[in-house]
């Protein structure tokens, strides 16, 4: 009876969720798993997309595991690892993002039947860092670069790469289309990290392969007063004044007060108004320019007087447009009227208010820098161009990386099949439990083809022994062979022009691994009771919580 | 809804809330898909058509449309399912580009989509059979380039693009006077469009109805229709080889925009004030009249006394006319608009043939119209009808013709309606398919049958039998080879289209069936649908 009266050590506040041991890993490992059971059909040529509705009832439709992943909210806080691993995959390289999901998922489903049998977890940690190091060397010995070639056969080379990851989106079937658009996108911004110089425009209603590039910078015709349509509406090389200041009628300071005791004074007041914008136009048309824009608004007088003289203008460009003028122009934004001297105006070949779809828009072309493209999307339905927007994206990434480290690998699974099978040789070099563990690592990046073909709903097995088969060649010229998506058998990748820049590889097999050994060194998770003001949903979602009945508590209210 | 269990199968909490949310995967989301997008397509399929039936449409305010537009009837519908969203969009999208054949496009899509369940039933991949649609539509959109003519019209002989334009309304409930309708469409495009450049805007054409009238009414006008009426009763009511001064600025005194304020102290100040007010009002009107004005359009109003002056003086006036109203009449009458008296030149001023006030029945509404301007790039087509709701489709109409004629400006490739060209299609797309090796192939032969259903829905509408008709048509297709027989829908007597004069867009018919198959391929590559179970 001595042990009752001991009195009970309150180590953590009370509400506190506690889980620990093995149990623990192995439920972590199970909701990984799960995670990446759901992007799972995602992948590939013949990837599937998800419907996803989220609380405020609005939809999207995506095939982009980053943004899938995020939209599932995901609470559960070891699979929440693989949601970050994706986001950083996505903002690093831009694409693969579900690859690494799902190698990170399979890293830990390997990993399961160790735990399970006590080895402890650090021993397949160590061992996955060292096959994670050999594979990437594999990969970068591997991988072909595409340097030192002429800049027709290298954009072609690199719509090749583009071409790769268009062909599991929405857009696949037009992906020489989107690639060769692209690419030169990309390659009309040069070297300059500012990615933000690629527009991409969405307008509803056509087919994609209306969609276009504009070597230059296009937006949505912006807020009109009267006078706006009697404006010309084409100029060749006009010279462009960007602004940020009001063109509008307007009292010059916000707290001042005018008091007359002469009625006659009157008239001056309101004549000197005028002449202060007066004035201003005055000087916006003798600087030459032909089209103004301006961040700000451009009032009703402003259009007509604009429209008197023959210039155009437009109001209330969204910054990053005016940005964006500014840098294919040559021109710099103003925020004064006063002293503006030749070299701030930009210009560029033809500017030209062109309908587009259902709207009007403005487009400059043929700009000196060439330094922005802008692609307007076209396509039958919103939920259509946001994911054709989300795909473009990935492949500008894709193409840009491509430019900068220009090395490839072939696609289609080859690439996942040769590291597998050069790690399965190295295992049987190592004595002792290592051998297993790289061996199970090596069997986790068979995961690749073999979905691929589950998605394409090919015989996985009968394909996957017949790259085994094909990689086990001793001459090495098996290597680059893949799944053929086609016909349900394998080809040769790189003659078919399935290419991935080698970074996305090397990325997605380091970011999956980090995320695999992170989750296996989690032995305890402790999850402190949510703060009083969450409580009343909170109380709810802990009760059916994991971990059994330990720690717990509700609180009073 | 759980995703994964632990070793005492208690679902793991991996999504938040995740008990409320429902997921639907594999095959039973693509069913349930498809059968949203069938419901949709099901709707409108009775309105294809010259024979096809109007919606009645209750609005949550009450308000009631009645419409045989598909894009008009699928928005007022305000479907919650997403998918039926999609279709929505899907004809909304048609809408933008063509103006035209937005119920067709939603029929096609429903056609694909159930012919697509028929392929999942089979057990062929849904995204085979997408990409065995895709290859399809570009077979059938490159045949649509080869058998599309091309013909030549200029402004004064309009004929073939008022043919398409009856095509168009053909049918619509305005189609007892198509004709004229058509021509009305026609001849307001051709005025502001510019066949340069073949760029329409259709923002300089305006469409004004008003209750009451007939249909054979309806006018267009070279010239702008305001539905003010003079400031004074007693002005006259019309004038000719009008100089109209368009002014942004009140009849009033001017006032600064800054604060202030006016200190008056003594008698002869107030005096002085008010004089001055009266000599304001003085000068404006002198200015209008020094100029030559004999109508001031304003954007803004005038008090009492400037609108007695302005009688007294015998220049007329018009007050509070909007500002899209000020920049038309600007733009057709070659005037420019004015923010202030003093600005005001003989230059300035806009020139119309006539200027009248018109009175309507045995109301006193009065409009004001403004015709034989100096620069007709501004028209107003001015639709007349027994109901609201009558002026409102009419203007719906008036629009797809208005879209349809834009399009021909822009491409003047036709191809034969009534069904041909779907017919025609089918067969072409057919005949492809045996070349394609693999699964595809059984998914281009199913988007040929899906072509079918569209001059299939129109035999139905017209009360023929359907598949006697369409078979009859085909075979008579193939026989002759000649791609213009359709459906007879009128019971004229004759299947040549050509000879019922039966035009549509080429753009129109590529842009349905591309986007048909895009939204399709859409809805059938979704496989997981994730939501609140109160969706």
């Amino acid at each position: 009876m001595a042990s009752m009266m001991q009195p009970q050590i309150i180590l953590l506040k009370e509400g506190t969720d506690t889980s620990q041991g093995k149990a623990q890993l192995l439920s972590n490992i199970n909701a990984v798993t799960a995670v990446g059971d759901v992007v799972r059909t995602t992948l590939g040529p013949r990837g599937m997309d998800k419907l996803i509705h989220d609380d405020k009832g609005s939809v999207t439709i995506s095939n982009d595991g980053a943004t899938i992943m995020k939209l599932l909210d995901i609470v559960h806080p070891a699979a929440k690892i693989l949601v970050d691993i994706a986001k950083s995959q996505d903002s690093e390289v831009g694409d693969g993002t579900t690859t690494v999901v799902l190698l990170a998922a399979e890293f830990l489903k390997e990993a399961k039947p160790f735990v399970e049998d006590g080895v402890h977890s650090q021993n397949l940690i160590r061992s996955y860092r060292t096959a994670s190091t050999l594979a990437i060397e594999k990969v970068k010995e591997l991988a072909v670069s595409i340097e030192g070639k002429s800049v027709e056969e290298k954009k072609g080379l690199l719509a090749k790469c583009a071409a790769t990851t268009l062909s599991s989106k929405l857009i696949g079937g037009e992906k020489e289309f989107f690639a060769t658009m692209v690419v030169d996108a990309v390659m009309a911004i040069g070297d300059d990290d500012r990615l933000n110089l690629i527009g991409i425009k969405k307008v509803p209603g056509g087919n994609m392969r209306d969609s276009f590039l504009v070597d230059g910078v296009a937006f949505k015709k912006t807020f009109s007063y009267a006078g706006f349509e009697q404006q010309p509406k084409k100029f060749l090389n006009p010279n462009i004044l960007l602004l940020n200041i009001e063109l509008e009628l307007k009292s010059e300071k916000e707290n001042a007060e005018i008091r007359l005791s002469d009625p006659s004074q009157y008239q001056s007041i309101v004549d000197a108004e005028w002449n202060i914008i007066y004035d201003k136009l005055d000087k916006c048309v003798e600087s030459g320019a032909k089209v103004v824009l301006s961040r700000l608004a451009i009032g009703d007088l402003a259009t007509q007087y604009f429209a008197d003289r023959d210039i155009f203008c437009a109001g209330r460009v969204a910054e990053e447009d005016l940005n964006r003028v500014a840098a294919a122009a040559g021109g710099t934004v103003q925020t004064s009227v006063n002293n503006i001297i030749p070299e701030v105006l930009g210009t560029c070949e033809i500017f030209e208010e062109k309908q587009v779809g259902g709207e009007r828009f403005n487009i400059f072309s043929g700009c000196p820098s060439g330094r922005t493209a802008t692609i307007v999307l076209r396509g039958g339905a919103d939920q259509f161009i946001e994911e054709a927007e989300r795909s473009l994206h990935d492949a500008i990434m894709i193409v840009r990386r491509a430019v900068k480290n220009s090395t490839v690998v072939p696609g289609g699974g080859a690439i996942d099949m040769e590291i597998s099978k050069y790690l399965r040789q190295h295992s049987r070099t190592i004595a002792g439990k290592s051998q297993l563990f790289i061996n199970s690592y090596a069997k986790a990046l068979e995961v690749i083809p073999r979905q691929l073909c589950d998605n394409a709903g090919f015989d996985a097995t009968d394909v996957l022994n017949k790259l085994r088969q094909k990689h086990a060649m001793q001459s090495g010229e098996g290597a680059p062979y893949g799944v053929d998506i086609n016909t349900g058998g394998i080809a040769d990748s790189f003659a078919n022009f399935v290419w991935e820049p080698a970074v996305v590889k090397i990325n997605a097999i380091n970011a999956a691994t980090e995320a695999a050994c992170l989750i296996l060194s989690v032995d305890e998770t402790v999850k402190n009771p949510k703060s009083e003001s969450a409580q009343g949903d909170a109380a709810g979602a802990m009760g059916r919580g994991r971990g059994g009945g330990r720690g717990r508590g509700m609180r009073r209210r | 809804m759980a995703l994964a269990f632990d070793e005492f199968g208690r679902p793991f909490i991996i999504l938040r809330e995740q008990d409320q949310k429902t997921r639907l995967r594999g095959i039973d989301a693509q069913k349930a898909n498809i059968a949203a997008g069938k419901a949709v397509a099901r709707i409108l399929r009775s309105s294809l058509g010259p024979k096809g039936m109007d919606k009645m449409l209750q609005g949550p305010d009450g308000d009631v449309t009645i419409s045989n537009d598909g894009a008009t009837i699928l928005e007022q519908m305000d479907v919650d399912n997403q998918i039926a969203k999609l279709m929505v969009e899907l004809s909304r999208s048609q809408d933008y580009e063509i103006g035209d054949g937005t119920t067709g496009v939603v029929v096609m899509a429903g056609a694909l989509l159930e012919q697509a369940e028929r392929q999942l039933d089979r057990g062929i991949h849904p995204i085979r059979i997408a990409e065995g649609y895709e290859m399809a539509s570009r077979v059938a959109v490159e045949h649509l380039e080869r058998i599309a003519q091309k013909f030549e019209f200029d402004v004064d002989n309009y004929e073939p693009l008022v043919q398409t334009c009856m095509t168009t309304l053909s049918s619509k409930i305005v189609n007892r006077c198509k004709r004229s309708l058509a021509e009305i469409a026609v001849k307001a495009v051709l005025a502001v469009a510019d066949l340069e450049r073949r760029d329409v805007n259709l923002d300089l054409i305006k469409v004004e109805g008003k209750v009451g009238g007939k249909l054979e009414d309806t006018e267009l006008i070279y010239g702008i229709l305001v539905d003010k009426d003079m400031s004074h009763p007693q002005m006259p009511k019309q004038i000719e080889d009008a100089h109209i001064a368009i002014l942004t600025c009140p009849f009033e005194p001017p006032k600064p925009k800054t604060k202030h304020k006016v200190d008056i102290d003594t008698v002869e100040k107030f005096e002085t004030l008010r004089k001055q007010e009266q000599q304001y009002f003085d000068e404006m009107v002198q200015k209008c009249k020094d100029v030559g004005a004999t109508l001031v359009i304003c954007q803004w109003g005038f008090d009492d006394e400037a609108n007695h002056l302005l009688m007294h003086r015998n220049l007329p006036a018009v007050r509070w006319v909007g500002g899209v109203e000020l920049e038309l009449i600007a733009i057709a009458t070659g005037g420019r608009i004015v923010p202030r008296f003093q600005e005001l030149t003989p230059e300035k001023l806009g020139k119309a043939g006539m200027v009248r006030e018109k009175s309507f029945g045995t109301t006193k509404e009065r409009m004001l119209y403004i015709e034989h301007c100096a620069n007709s790039k501004a028209v107003t087509i001015f639709i007349r009808g027994g109901n609201k709701m009558m002026i409102e489709e009419t203007k719906r109409s008036i629009h797809d013709a208005l879209c349809v004629a834009r399009n021909l400006i822009r491409n003047n490739s036709i191809v034969y309606g009534g069904g041909a060209a779907e017919i025609t299609c089918s067969l072409a797309v057919d005949a492809a398919a045996d070349k394609y090796p693999g699964v595809e192939q059984y998914a281009i032969r199913a988007f040929a049958e899906a072509l079918d259903s569209v001059p299939m829905a129109l035999a139905e509408n017209s009360g023929l039998q359907p598949i006697e008709t369409l078979s009859a048509v085909k075979s008579q297709q193939i026989k002759e080879n000649i791609p213009f027989y359709g459906i007879d829908c009128n019971d004229v007597g004759t299947n040549d289209m050509r000879e019922q004069n039966v035009f549509e867009t080429l753009i129109g018919k590529q842009q349905q069936i591309l986007l048909a198959t895009q939204v399709v391929k859409m809805i059938l590559k979704i496989d997981d649908v994730i939501s609140n179970s109160e969706y």
